[in-house]
């Protein structure tokens, strides 16, 4: 009756709760506490029952999304690890790739590995690429790592033997033995996570598995207790990078899985919004304080990256983890990143960001360097008293005066100056947007364009204009739209499994049964029987002969070789501009989305009453909008009490309490039925 | 709403951001969908962005190889070609005495036409998997002329009003030995310098010509200024360095090579006068290449983080006489022309290491290591496996050197997994792991570690080829710290005794052969009495030296760390 989620994120844990009787949402922000997170977690709960009235016993599901794997990743605070591989093998986690994309610098170095080389084991054993085997596990080798991973004090064991994506059998026995030896160890082989070829990937993938699983387990065994303690006795779900929800059974077994949790929870939003508002493709964007995000949502699903790369740049090569994550790309534009003129005279914004400490110049806590958001109050677009719902009035000079610092080495005004700093995180945004789109072979035209975060509507409709996208729209709650996606999102599973052969009816044939046998797999994950509502979309990655990489191309099981053909040459020409049709096409990996229908949030009609033009209307406000327009006078309503259905033109403010949206001269601004606020061109 | 006025600072940081974005998108289409391993794998690629006249103004770059050829080669057309080209024209060019560096590398070229005028070039150059010679792979270690490095085509046009050439694409289909992987590779070239056209157009349009035009030259004026400014900061002076190159290919003869780097107030000249006249053996590298080597230096030294553009190498000259080994002229072969100018990238790199030794590290492997290995597999199809080998690099003031990276003449290079290889090659590895045998240079901060990758061989009839750099002269130390270690291609034949190769032209072998590929590891920095007796023993504890190894080196194997 009531679905809760969580979002932990690293300053903040945001609560959600929509009871779908009434439509009343709760909402609730704490403190994130970073020694046992799960308090963080029961603050919210309690804030939420106290001051709302939140009926535990009334929970029916909860999800939680949050940090906790990434930050045991990223400020390396996982348990030690040791990795057991094939024998001549140890060296590969460390080697990795061996890529150096710092060119010029000739001090770089690779990335550091989280297992050292004196707990990296080998034990002799052998498969070959067909799976055959060529040397038994000789499992007197055993021992001896049993009695190091006891002396080094290990608290967890990968193992990751060669070929084991197509024959997991010498990991499984090796696995079991370690985990018979040592019960207080967790245990972990590769193929449990993965299933597809690259031996360096598939290491790293589980080395990492591996360091954060006691981290998790702990972590959500307390959580459960506390849950359990305060009443909600509902199933518990995790958010996981597949924009997708697991048991928290499921996520501990590979909690990998949630390293992207966090911002998969705002495309599981997107998808929701999109699916509710009929449009089949959904280019979302959430704009924080430091960083901006994008994705792409095509035929209603997302997209998901095929080389997830964690702490990866254009100089450093981070750490590949074969799983399935949204396709994110993130670039440092958000409202505290900062404006600075660099040495050759160029204005930059980002990737450098003020954060909330001591947060953008207007803030009035120390920050001297102009950012997006001091831009933003420059130009009027925030009403200075009314910033995060009055709570934190913010200083235009303050802004003004940071902004003035840049306006004079330019040689233009304030506003001129605000204008241009907006110019150019505007001009990131739309490189990163165009990146997930246009460069892989999307039509932004086609989107809808869903913008969340604290300073995303203020610049969406400039954004969407330059895009031409079809609408945009403000969904509800866009200050906390990963912990709103979280409500929405379905349960689901992906497998991904290298699958190689020429592409043939034969080949086709055999790749149903491998399909059927992944559904199966896919049912038992759920454990709702073999009844259970799964949809199941399959797809297929294959190359021309002699290419290296595939692109995914749609397949259904049973489906004939020129249907499946034809299919792989559109997704070829879609992806890279030209096919090959005299080429010969191989097969090189099958992958399932399987999701557990029927348990997604309903989005109820809003309430009409005390809705109205009239009622709505709370002011008027100068926007300055350049230099042909100069400062233009908008008239400024609250969000919560627009009419609802009404397009109603711009120029126009709309307020509330965790973000403001520019209606641009031009466009039509409208709340529809559930409540999002949809943007179109007039006309 | 419209940009502010007098907001040019913000048009050209918009503009040069859509640049970068474009040259970054043609990179992920190129190794994305090429069908040679040389490029998917080994990234040896690399597109750009001209101005009219053909200067560099943005460069995906893969690999430090291509740094500053391309300015050389767009050149080179438009001399050759004047004002005979036309919107929907493609030039071909792969001549190593035309700013190219060897014939495998085929550059694409589109002069991009907006409204009737030329606004910018785009280039994309490419390692081609073969493009005939008298070897598979079309790069002979031993080879003595380029006539036998395959089919050279100097400048032509490709496609013309938007079609290409049946006659060309037939002489080039006719001439190399695996014709479809060739196709598919100039099919995704002349893609990537299509989306460049499309994208500055995008750019035009919205922007103008002018804009675009004021965007290049300042990128390429304030580049040269910073550059200036940081060689006007170090003193003034001429710095020189030696270094042996071992072996040609042809004859196992070492070759002294030398630099003398003078820094002039906000100039700096590389010259090679003194080095010897063009060898034998394949490892000569022609002139553009040479200006490449350095280029590649100068950009570590100036600026090693930013964007690539001709305007940084502006300061710099580089002086060498016609005819030698690294200003080579026809007919001298120049297949393996890495092999020679990653010396005398190190030249400069060793005579400025001690001017500014925070951009800079001891010497590394050096060596690509290129090895080829060839055949027919189980199912009767010929194939060519060809890979670069990672290696040690040299120590830093600030720490150890970096282990298993890839060489200076690559760089975003990977090396190739072992479960793909043995599902697609008759060929099943055996070892891949640290080079703890060979060791690294010792030193208050010792050198990274080089690889060992053992290769059984499983099908009759499998040929190896390779050319290994550094297999006697060893990585060079820094202020007192040790050298590194040499590399080596080993063959063991199935119950015989190891034979030592470093560049060799055809190595057969035998099913339950062992091929073994050796690299080095990097030079230390410091004296080796200087090492933290925790480092030692860390060291140890990672079985990266024995025991006894640590005292002989260190004197003692880490007791008394802390």
């Amino acid at each position: 009756m009531i679905r809760l989620a969580t979002d932990v994120g690293g300053t903040f844990t945001d609560l959600v709760g929509y009871d779908e009787r009434t439509g009343e949402v709760y909402t609730a922000k704490g403190l994130t506490t970073t020694d046992d997170q799960s308090r963080g977690v029961m603050d919210t709960i309690e804030t939420a029952q106290t001051r709302d009235g939140l009926r535990p016993d009334e929970v029916t599901f909860l999800a939680h999304g949050g940090t906790t794997v990434i930050n045991a990743i990223t400020e390396r605070t996982g348990v030690k690890t040791a990795l057991v591989t094939t024998r001549g093998f140890r060296d590969v986690l460390e080697i990795g790739r061996g890529n150096r994309p710092d060119l010029y610098n000739l001090r770089t170095r690779s990335p550091e590995v989280f297992v050292p080389r004196e707990l990296r084991f080998e034990i002799d054993e052998r498969m070959d690429a067909a799976g055959t085997v060529l040397r038994a596990p000789d499992m007197d080798g055993i021992a001896p790592v049993v009695e190091a991973c006891r002396a080094a004090g290990v608290e967890a064991i990968g193992v990751v033997f060669l070929h084991s994506y197509i024959n997991p059998a010498h990991e499984r026995q090796v696995a079991d033995a370690l985990a018979a030896a040592m019960p207080d160890v967790t245990v972990c082989a590769s193929h449990e996570i993965s299933r597809q070829w690259r031996e360096f990937e598939r290491s790293s993938t589980v080395a990492l598995n591996a360091y954060v699983q006691p981290i998790l387990r702990r972590y959500f065994g307390r959580l459960e207790a506390a849950l359990q303690d305060r009443q909600i006795a509902c199933p518990y779900y995790a958010m996981q990078s597949n924009g997708g929800i697991s048991t928290f059974d499921q996520a501990m077994d590979s909690p990998l899985t949630l390293v992207e949790s966090g911002p998969s929870g705002g495309v599981a939003g997107a998808v929701r919004i999109g699916d509710h508002l009929g449009e089949e493709n959904v280019l979302y964007l959430d704009v924080g304080g430091t960083t901006a995000k994008c994705s792409l949502i095509t035929e209603g699903r997302a997209v998901l990256n095929t080389t997830y790369r964690l702490e990866h740049t254009r100089t450093w090569p981070g750490y590949p983890l074969q799983l399935p994550v949204v396709d994110i790309v993130e670039i440092g534009a958000g409202g505290g990143s900062i404006a600075s003129l660099d040495a050759r005279g160029g204005l930059r914004v980002g990737p450098r960001s003020a954060g909330s400490d001591p947060g953008p110049a207007s803030y009035g806590r120390g920050g001297t360097e102009p950012t997006v958001t001091d831009a933003l109050l420059t130009i009027g677009l925030f009403d200075p008293a009314a910033f995060a719902g009055g709570s934190f009035p913010l200083d235009v000079e303050l802004a003004r005066a940071a902004i003035g610092r840049l306006a004079g080495p330019l040689g233009v005004g304030v506003e001129q100056a605000a204008l241009a700093i907006i110019e150019i995180a505007h001009a990131n945004m739309i490189n990163a947007l165009k990146l997930v789109t246009v460069q892989r072979g999307h039509d932004p035209r086609d989107a809808a364009f869903v913008v969340s975060g604290g300073a995303g509507p203020a610049l969406a409709t400039r954004l969407g204009r330059d895009l031409g996208v079809r609408a945009i729209v403000i969904p509800p709650h866009p200050g906390i739209f990963s912990a709103w996606g979280m409500l929405a999102a379905e349960p689901r599973v992906d497998f991904r499994k290298t699958w190689f052969a020429d592409l043939s009816t034969d080949a086709l044939s055999r790749l149903s049964d491998s399909a059927e046998e992944m559904r199966t797999e896919a049912l038992t994950h759920f454990g709702r029987g073999t009844e259970a509502p799964v949809s199941c979309t399959f797809a297929v990655e294959a190359r021309y002969a002699g290419q290296e990489h595939g692109v995914m191309a749609p397949w259904t099981p049973g489906e004939d070789i020129a249907t499946f053909t034809d299919a792989f040459h559109t997704a070829h020409e879609r992806a890279y501009t030209f096919r090959l049709p005299e080429t010969g096409v191989e097969i090189t990996g099958l992958h399932l989305e399987a999701r557990l229908a029927g348990t997604t949030i309903t989005m109820a009609d809003m309430d009409p009453a005390g809705r109205g033009l009239d009622d709505s209307r709370t002011g008027q406000r100068d926007v300055w909008l350049g230099d042909a327009d100069g400062w233009v006078p908008c008239p400024v309503h609250a969000r919560a009490r627009l009419p609802l259905n009404t397009a109603l033109p711009g120029p126009m403010i709309v307020e509330e309490d965790t973000t403001t949206t520019l209606v641009l001269p031009g466009q039509t601004a409208e709340v529809e039925r559930a409540g999002s606020l949809v943007i179109r061109e007039a006309g | 709403m419209v940009l502010p006025a007098g907001s040019d600072a913000v048009t050209r940081e918009i503009i040069e951001g859509k640049l970068l974005a474009t040259v970054d998108e043609m990179g992920v289409v190129m190794g994305r969908t090429s069908m040679s391993p040389v490029i998917y794998e080994v990234l040896d690629f690399a597109c750009g962005i001209l101005t009219p006249e053909g200067e560099l103004v943005a460069q995906m770059n893969g690999i430090t190889l291509f740094t500053g050829t391309f300015g050389t080669q767009v050149q080179a057309l438009i001399a050759r070609f004047g004002e005979d080209v036309a919107p929907g024209d493609v030039l071909l060019t792969n001549d190593p005495f035309a700013g190219g560096t060897h014939a495998c590398d085929l550059a694409i070229v589109r002069p991009v036409f907006l409204g009737g005028r030329l606004a910018a070039w785009a280039i994309n150059v490419a390692h081609y998997l073969d493009v005939g010679g008298s070897v598979p792979g079309s790069v002979a270690p031993d080879a003595t002329s380029v006539f036998e490095e395959g089919l050279r085509l100097p400048g032509v046009k490709i496609v013309r009003n938007d079609t290409l050439s049946a006659e060309l694409v037939s002489i080039i289909r006719e001439n190399v030995r695996l014709p479809d992987i060739a196709m598919g590779d100039l099919n995704a070239q002349l893609a990537t310098v299509r989306i460049a056209e499309r994208r500055l157009s995008e750019i035009v349009d919205k922007y103008g010509h002018d804009s675009l035009r004021d965007c290049f030259t300042h990128l390429l004026d304030t580049s040269e200024a910073e550059a200036r400014a940081v060689i006007a900061a170090l003193p003034d002076g001429t710095y020189r360095a030696q270094d042996v190159i071992d072996g040609d290919g042809v004859s196992p003869d070492q070759f002294e090579v030398c630099v003398a780097v003078t820094i002039a107030g906000d100039a700096i000249e590389a010259d090679f006068t003194g080095c010897p006249p063009a060898c034998a053996g394949p490892i000569n590298c022609a002139r553009g290449a040479l200006n490449s080597a350095v280029k590649t230096i100068v950009k570590a030294l100036v600026a090693p983080h930013a964007p690539s553009n001709d305007g940084w190498f502006r300061p710099l000259t580089v002086t060498a006489p016609d005819g030698t080994l690294f200003t080579a002229m026809k007919p001298a072969p120049t297949g393996w022309y890495y092999e020679g100018s990653v010396h005398a990238s190190e030249l400069v790199w060793k005579a400025l290491a001690g001017l500014k030794p925070g951009r800079f590290s001891a010497g590394p492997y050096s060596s690509l290591c290129a090895t080829y290995i060839s055949g027919t597999d189980q199912a009767g199809r010929p194939f060519i496996h060809v890979e670069p080998q990672h290696g040690g690099w040299g120590a830093t003031d600030e720490g150890d050197g970096a282990s298993a990276l890839m060489a200076l003449t690559n760089g975003d290079t990977y090396n190739y997994s072992v479960e793909v290889i043995e599902a697609k090659f008759p060929l099943r590895v055996t070892r891949y792991g640290f080079n703890t045998e060979g060791g690294a240079g010792a030193g208050r901060h010792r050198g990274g570690y080089g690889l060992v990758r053992d290769y059984e061989v499983l099908a009759p009839g499998t040929v190896v080829h390779g050319s290994f750099g550094r297999s006697q002269t060893r990585p060079w130390g820094l202020d007192g710290g040790a050298p590194g270690s040499v590399n080596a291609l080993i063959h063991v034949p199935a119950g015989g005794k190891p034979e030592h190769h470093s560049r060799i032209g055809h190595l057969a072998t035998h099913p339950g052969d062992t091929v073994r590929i050796v690299t080095g590891g990097g030079g230390g920095w410091g004296p080796p009495e200087d090492r933290a007796p925790e480092d030692v023993a860390q060291d140890v504890r990672a079985g990266l030296l024995t025991e006894a190894e640590a005292r002989e080196i260190y004197g003692h194997a880490g007791e008394d760390a802390a």
